[in-house]
């Protein structure tokens, strides 16, 4: 592997995605809006309305979702039971949808911006060629939902702490979540927008594909990760590989199409 | 000595529209080779066949003695390309566009920002050098890229369209550079052009692609000799030449053509020693002669002829 180049290439694609407020701009805010205002707003409810019995809410959730939560006392039931295990996927959510958006920023806009050309003529293998453009989407994808969580995490336990006077995350599972499988969901995205970009011409249509018909059904998956939060760790553990399985024979699939050859037959 | 490109039968297909077929080729180190054709002719395949972007479907190719198809990284790391579009990314400086593609050369830190300073102030762009190319003209694009092409002091060049979107003066600066590269630093061009007159002043050797085939090959003069008989030349008669002249000129031995121009007429003699004898057949007639100057023919004159006569055997071909 040529990593100077890789280098490179990741270092040119993260500047110019930072300068590129159409990217950059959603890039900062989805995460603040998901991560920070939304739990900030429910915490805030949660905590205002602590003695609120949730027990004919916990009904309608799996016995291993509610045991935990009714093991608590009642004022701190609400507050656990929303940031601590309802919000969870909007922590997956973050990276699926960073990684998407790179992913075709990085793979269909070189075709759009007509810089592809110019980069096949470097002497860069196609191998190191497609992981620099996959570590372009998923660096700031993994970075982005770690420092996101880091934000959901602060708000949620200084929001709760009037009430808690502990912190409550991240737990054992927060963090496979958080540092296994957030990164396998991010890969996940990306192996669907490397074959989506590989057919479309345009970074928006390369979106439109990837948002149409593929990313609703990850959006699916993720809404239950909530059940990552009450099953034990190693479960945990075991059905974030089973993801990166998932994920990584995708992109090797991927892979066997981005050739030179083909690239350059698409320009 | 090495040549700088072979290719044997290079061809290459995109579904069934044939792109390049059979091209059949040799380029001298230190040459400039026009390739010439109109759109669609196989121009872009064969620069993109011979930097090993594009696999050949058959045949074979060499540049520098390196086989695109299995050495490409090393071919293209001795090769510079300059495509039509210049293919800069907007979103970068000047500067870091060039900085870019040195890095990816493997070039050092220090050594890509000097060689990326030199070339900005060679090229004109050193007061542009922190701008964001989106806000640059054609031509600031163009040298820019032209400039990104020679970072790493490449042993061929394939310039596409190296002056379109220039003004004169920087047409004039591209030409010389280019002539300067092959003649001074023993550079080998591949010139892919639709100005036939910057291809005459640079090219040693042409080449005509049309719909994939290579339709002609060679230096413009040995070209023209396939072409045509003998050399042409302008009469300034001071006037178009009345039908006593042109009768006269005819019966010149060695005279093949004579046709009346605005200022006298045009001849078509079989050898350069006809030339006086036709002045003298006209001065003897009293008719003044103000100038008789041969006119070899141009690589434009070649390259039109070429493409009449491929249309003409196509037309022939299809009426069949």
């Amino acid at each position: 592997m040529n990593w100077p180049a890789i280098r490179a290439v990741v270092g040119k694609d993260l500047l110019a995605v930072r300068r590129s407020k159409a990217v950059s701009i959603p890039m900062v805010a989805v995460p603040f809006v998901l991560l920070v205002v939304v739990p900030f707003g429910l915490a805030l409810y949660a905590r205002g309305h602590s003695t609120v019995d949730v027990e004919r809410l916990l009904d309608t959730v799996p016995h291993q979702l509610a045991q935990p939560i009714l093991s608590l006392p009642q004022r701190e039931q609400l507050l656990v039971l929303v940031n601590g295990y309802l919000l969870a996927p909007l922590c997956l959510i973050v990276p699926l949808m960073v990684s998407a958006v790179l992913a075709a920023d990085a793979f269909a806009g070189e075709k759009e911006r007509k810089t592809l050309e110019s980069l096949l003529h470097l002497p860069l293998a196609d191998r190191d060629l497609f992981v620099a453009k996959l570590l372009s989407a998923f660096v700031p994808a993994v970075a982005i939902s770690w420092i996101g969580f880091l934000c959901f995490a602060i708000t949620s336990n200084a929001v709760g702490w009037s009430v808690l006077h502990r912190i409550f995350i991240p737990t054992g599972n927060w963090l496979v979540v958080i540092l296994w499988v957030a990164p396998a969901v991010a890969a996940f995205g990306l192996a669907v927008m490397v074959r989506v970009s590989a057919r479309a011409r345009t970074t928006q249509e390369a979106n439109q594909l990837g948002a149409a018909v593929v990313l609703p059904l990850i959006f699916l998956a993720v809404g239950q990760t909530t059940v990552l939060l009450v099953v034990s760790i190693g479960v945990a553990f075991v059905l974030g590989a089973v993801l990166w399985a998932g994920a990584l024979l995708l992109i090797w699939r991927g892979s066997r199409h981005f050739t030179r050859d083909q690239l350059a037959t698409r320009l | 000595m090495t040549l700088a490109i072979e290719t044997r039968d290079l061809t290459r297909s995109f579904g069934d529209a044939v792109a390049l077929d059979g091209l059949t080729l040799e380029v001298e180190p230190g040459e400039v080779l026009a390739l010439l054709g109109p759109n669609g002719a196989g121009k872009t395949t064969t620069v993109r066949l011979l930097n090993g972007v594009l696999k050949a479907e058959r045949g074979e190719a060499r540049v520098l003695g390196l086989d695109p198809a299995t050495d490409a990284d090393e071919v293209r790391r001795r090769t510079g390309v300059l495509t039509e579009n210049a293919g800069l990314d907007e979103r970068l400086t000047a500067r870091e566009n060039l900085l870019f593609t040195a890095r990816v050369r493997g070039m050092g830190r220090a050594a890509s920002s000097v060689k990326a300073d030199e070339l900005l102030e060679r090229f004109g762009m050193a007061d542009k050098a922190n701008l964001m190319v989106q806000g640059f003209s054609t031509g600031q694009r163009k040298r820019l890229a032209l400039a990104r092409a020679l970072l790493h002091d490449p042993d061929v060049l394939f310039l596409d369209e190296p002056t379109s979107g220039l003004d004169p003066a920087a047409t004039r600066d591209v030409v010389d550079l280019i002539a300067s590269l092959a003649q001074d630093h023993g550079r080998t061009v591949i010139l892919c052009t639709h100005f036939l007159g910057e291809a005459g002043r640079l090219a040693h050797r042409m080449a005509v692609l049309h719909l994939g085939k290579l339709r002609a090959f060679g230096r413009p003069e040995e070209l023209a000799a396939e072409l045509w008989d003998g050399i042409e030349a302008d009469l300034d008669l001071g006037g178009p030449a009345e039908s006593r002249m042109l009768d006269a000129i005819r019966a010149v031995r060695g005279v093949l053509e004579v046709t009346a121009t605005t200022d006298g007429a045009t001849v078509r003699v079989r050898d350069r020693k006809v030339l006086p004898v036709v002045v003298a057949a006209l001065v003897g007639r009293e008719v003044p002669v103000y100038a008789a100057v041969p006119r070899p023919p141009t690589l434009e004159d070649v390259y039109f002829a070429v493409e009449a006569r491929t249309l003409a055997e196509e037309a022939e071909r299809a009426a069949r």
